[in-house]
């Protein structure tokens, strides 16, 4: 992907951004035979490579990690290093992998007289643990549309599984857009809304009811405004579905929503002026009869294994309710009607007495123009992130207030974190005078960006103390 | 002309050796080998850095028995002469837990696959090891590759040789690639670039070995001194704080003892550089490199060869110049304990006499003035002369026109042992690497640790690292780089007096 071209001295150079190379799915224990090698790939992009390429990539990774295994059997390679390009390895399940190889961020600089231009790898710019969580997200996000790959081979053999992951992967790769990946890639994280006791009381009694009413809904989620503020799912599937939910599926309904009440764009609301609530999955328009719906399923885990369920995702203006069934029921269009009657209402209501807290809140505690402190924070207990350099980020956005060199040194730091299990804290003075300080502290950690460039160590100190003082009550104490 | 015969200056002794063989040039052996024949007739036909590959081939014959009387060069002796405390690494079981938990491996195999160097293990039992990393280098192809994994791979070729780490060491792979470039460098100074590069051309599966055999030692040494010596790191000379005056004067006696074609004259003590004189108009402007001076000190502190008298052998200078030979003289001045060497480098193979009479007149001054014990009242720097309570260790490098010097205090409680040590210095490389990445480099790294907080600071003048008590407060740490900075002002003559001295060439 190319973006803007620079000028520098008359001569333009072009930056490259990283990019995707390969990604290939390989089982080693498929096809050993001489001749069969082919057998061992179950998806390759570009699909347009030549069949014996394709067998000599895969071959060359076998070959590193049978290699790294002879210096330790138990972790075997990571990733490889080029000039030209990275890949990363990962193993999910048992001798099935995945390689992901990204282009290395490049610069093309122009030469006179006509000559090729020389081209500059800067392979100091991939940090290793960014994209190597992407390629764990790759693998979270298709295990939850379609279970395991043990499970597929269960279910339908190798045909089965080859033709699922290329229907997963031919799309969701379109979506990866590595050069926006950084620091929260790593965590996975959710952001929670914060609220006050009563409204999550009132919307901790409405989920109740509605499971009370509808005893079908197995588990529940609540959302506002792409944030978590309920969740009946465990921690790892709630995270990749509140990844798809807020990069994917909210993305794409909400271009109508913002659209005002007269405007043609705005969905049909169906001669409805009860409620404002609308199914985001599933039938589009439950005045027509006629109309075809289906529910998307996903598959989370269990204590013996994964269970199938339809994923319900409906909402009401800013609020969104998720209502998972198991897949083994049959939902008729009646059941949706149930559902819209009993739930729109009750959502609406609530969507705007949250939507008046939070007005009040931000009313008391003053308004953010534009955040005081730039700061990055997770928990690694609970999944909270929270993010104040970041505007916007969804699947193909990610504007960030902040250098991107900066976003790298975060990374760095956090590298640097996970070394070791102990508290610590890493202050860094950049070459454009920017302070970055980290903290980590009993599985949270915090990276704060400070501009004050004729601040010495004290007062940066100080600052950071200040900050977490006010917005962490002082969980991070050191010094 | 009447010489000494015991063993100084004697040209049928191990230490008049290339002596001997650079007075006769008829020395043949019918029962040479067909490979090395070849490589020698092609190296008679070529200038003299080669002339000496041949002998060096056909000293390793002469061990054998074969051929030539006389004993091999010592500076390829230095691997045979073992004591018996020395733990062979050479029969170690590559198959057995305790050779994958080595912290890091290094090998050194030709482009053909040909095994030439392990550190540990023997390369017979890696070489099938060997084969899969020579798969795998010319199936990535361009440049040089890394794998990660719980350990990293380094990969680097350097002409015909191909040099691979795995090590668990944390480092990153730049430090690594430049440790493996290390390992080239010191091959190199035993044989000259030219020379490897002409006999791989001329039979690309050559066993480098015959040529390296006794060498295991150098670069066992060197990749101990990787490990544990700072100076590595910063890419500096650490010499030994010396007074201005006594360097100046140990300085201006070196001066004075020169011959034709004598070019570098250098002085070490305790492994530590005291000074160098450079003839200015032979080199003029070029300057040795750190990573020479660290290659010399390592070929002279790999063994105890060199303390048998006065040794006169072909050293090449990798970094000054990879395709010729200088030949050293080097002779401690202090026997035995041998802890004051004297090298002296010249471009005449034949200067052996001149040269040797350099170092009479040099021990004679330095006798005069008393130097040695001078010299053996200097300390290493200790961090209770900075006189800060929480400062545990630093190291300092000021950037310096003229020179690429480094200065750091002992390693002293709780970083005794040698694993809390290298735990110390790896702590150092990441700060290091982290300061200067390439893609985004720092000022300032302030890092508060369970163990220890430590602290590294680049600025255009120096670069410091510092280390202090766990507990300390960031207000006691700045003001105790403050006085560090003050003391080693204080300090300044003593750390930056040592510059390049350059003599005018005499006739």
């Amino acid at each position: 992907v190319l973006t803007a071209a620079r000028m520098a001295s008359g001569m333009q150079e072009k930056q490259y951004t990283p990019s995707l190379l390969n990604f290939f799915v390989y089982n080693p224990t498929f096809g050993q035979k001489e001749g069969e090698e082919e057998k061992k790939i179950l998806f390759y992009h570009p699909s347009d490579v030549e069949k014996n390429e394709k067998i000599r990539n895969v071959g060359l990774c076998e070959a590193i990690v049978q290699f790294t295994r002879t210096f330790c059997p138990t972790k075997p390679a990571k990733s490889l290093h080029t000039q030209k390009n990275r890949q990363f390895f990962f193993e999910p399940e048992d001798n099935f992998w995945i390689v992901m190889v990204v282009r290395n961020p490049m610069i093309e600089k122009p030469n006179k007289d006509g000559k090729p231009p020389t081209v500059e790898y800067q392979e100091e710019e991939i940090i290793d643990t960014v994209y190597g969580a992407v390629v764990k997200q790759c693998y979270s996000m298709y295990k939850l549309f379609n279970g395991t790959f043990g499970r597929q081979m269960e279910a339908g053999g190798v045909e089965l599984l080859i033709q699922k992951l290329e229907k997963f992967f031919y799309r969701y790769l379109q979506t990866l857009h590595l050069q926006s990946c950084d620091l929260l890639d790593v965590f996975g994280g959710i952001s929670f809304f914060p609220l006050d006791k009563m409204t999550y009381l009132k919307i901790q009694s409405f989920v109740n009811r509605v499971e009370e009413s509808l005893s079908l809904i197995k588990y529940t989620a609540f959302l506002y405004n792409d944030q978590l503020i309920w969740s009946g799912l465990e921690q790892d599937d709630m995270r990749i579905l509140y990844k798809y939910l807020t990069t994917s599926l909210f993305p794409r309904h909400s271009e109508p929503e913002l659209a005002g009440r007269d405007s043609p764009l705005r969905p049909e609301v169906a001669g409805n002026l009860l409620h404002y609530g609308r199914f985001l999955t599933g039938p589009t328009n439950l005045k027509d009869p006629e109309a075809k719906f289906r529910f998307p399923k996903i598959f989370v885990s269990t204590e013996d294994g994964y269970e199938e369920l339809h994923l319900i995702v409906y909402k009401a203006m800013s609020a969104a309710a998720c209502f998972m069934i198991s897949a083994s029921v049959e939902l008729t269009r009646d059941f949706c009607e149930q559902l819209d009657g009993l739930v729109g209402p009750q959502l609406t209501l609530l969507a705007s007495d949250i939507c008046e807290q939070f007005t009040v809140n931000r009313r008391i505690s003053g308004p953010e123009k534009e955040p005081q402190f730039k700061f990055i924070y997770f928990n690694h207990m609970n999944l909270a992130e929270k993010s104040t350099i970041h505007m916007r980020k969804t699947a193909s956005v990610c504007l960030t207030s902040v250098h991107p060199d900066l976003m790298k040194i975060l990374g760095d730091i956090n590298c640097d974190f996970a070394r070791v299990d102990e508290d610590e804290e890493i202050i860094v003075k950049a070459m454009t005078d920017y302070w970055v300080v980290g903290k980590k502290s009993d599985q949270r950690e915090l990276y704060v960006i400070l501009n004050q460039k004729n601040a010495n160590l004290i007062e940066v100190n100080e600052e950071v103390k200040r900050l977490c003082a006010t917005q962490f009550n002082n969980i991070f104490f050191l010094d | 002309m009447e010489r000494d015969m015991r063993g100084r200056g004697n040209p049928w002794t191990p230490s008049g050796l290339i002596g001997q063989f650079s007075l006769s040039n008829n020395v043949s052996s019918p029962t040479l080998d067909k490979e090395t024949e070849d490589a020698a007739t092609d190296n008679d036909r070529s200038d003299s850095g080669e002339f000496v590959v041949t002998m060096l081939a056909k000293a390793k014959l002469e061990e054998q028995g074969i051929g030539v009387k006389g004993r091999s060069s010592p500076l390829l002796e230095v691997g045979t002469q073992e004591t018996p405390a020395f733990i062979s690494h050479r029969d170690e079981d590559v198959t057995a837990e305790s050779w994958r938990q080595h912290r890091k491996h290094v090998f050194v195999l030709s482009e053909a696959g040909k095994p030439i160097y392990s550190r540990y293990g023997s390369e017979e039992a890696l070489s099938s090891t060997m084969g899969v990393m020579m798969a795998l280098v010319s199936f990535v192809q361009s440049g040089d590759n890394i794998i990660r994994s719980e350990h990293i791979v380094v990969f680097l070729q350097k002409g015909p040789l191909v040099l691979v780490c795995v090590s668990s060491s944390r480092q990153t792979e730049q430090q690594l690639r430049g440790e493996l470039l290390y390992v080239y460098y010191q091959i190199i100074s035993m044989l000259t670039q030219a020379s490897i590069s002409r006999i791989f051309e001329h039979k690309k599966n050559y066993d480098l070995r015959r040529l390296l055999a006794g060498s295991e030692k150098i670069l066992d040494g060197l990749l101990n001194l990787l490990d544990s010596d700072p100076s590595f790191l910063l890419a500096a000379v650490h010499c030994l704080p010396l007074a201005c005056s006594l360097r100046d004067s140990l300085s201006q006696i070196l001066q004075k003892a020169i011959t034709p074609n004598l070019v570098f004259s250098i002085l070490i003590a305790r492994n530590q550089l005291l000074t160098i004189v450079q003839e200015k108009t032979v080199i003029e402007d070029a300057r040795l490199e750190p990573a020479d001076v660290h290659l010399l000190l390592n070929l002279i502190g790999a063994s105890s060869a060199f303390q048998a008298g006065e040794i006169w052998t072909p050293i090449c200078l990798p970094l000054f110049n990879p395709d010729c030979y200088f030949y050293a003289y080097i002779s401690y001045l202090d026997p035995p304990e041998c802890t004051v060497c004297l090298l002296l480098l010249s471009t005449d193979k034949e200067a052996f006499y001149a040269v040797a009479e350099c170092k009479r007149k040099i021990e004679e001054a330095m006798m005069a003035q008393n130097s040695l014990s001078l010299i053996a009242k200097v300390q290493s720097y200790s961090v209770s002369q900075v006189g800060v309570s929480d400062l545990r260790h630093f190291m300092y490098k000021p950037f310096d026109v003229t020179g690429c010097f480094i200065t750091y205090s002992k390693m002293e409680a709780p970083y005794s042992s040698e694993e809390e040590k290298m735990r110390l210095l790896d702590l150092y490389r990441y700060m290091h690497n982290r300061i200067h990445s390439t893609s985004r480099p720092l000022k300032l790294i302030y890092h508060v640790a369970e163990r220890e907080t430590l602290l590294a600071w680049v600025t255009s003048k120096f670069e410091l690292y510092t280390c202090f008590s766990p507990l300390v407060t960031k207000a006691c740490a700045i003001t105790a780089i403050t006085k560090l900075l003050r003391w080693i002002k204080k300090e300044e003559d003593r750390m930056n007096s040592l510059k390049l001295v350059l003599f005018p060439y005499l006739s």
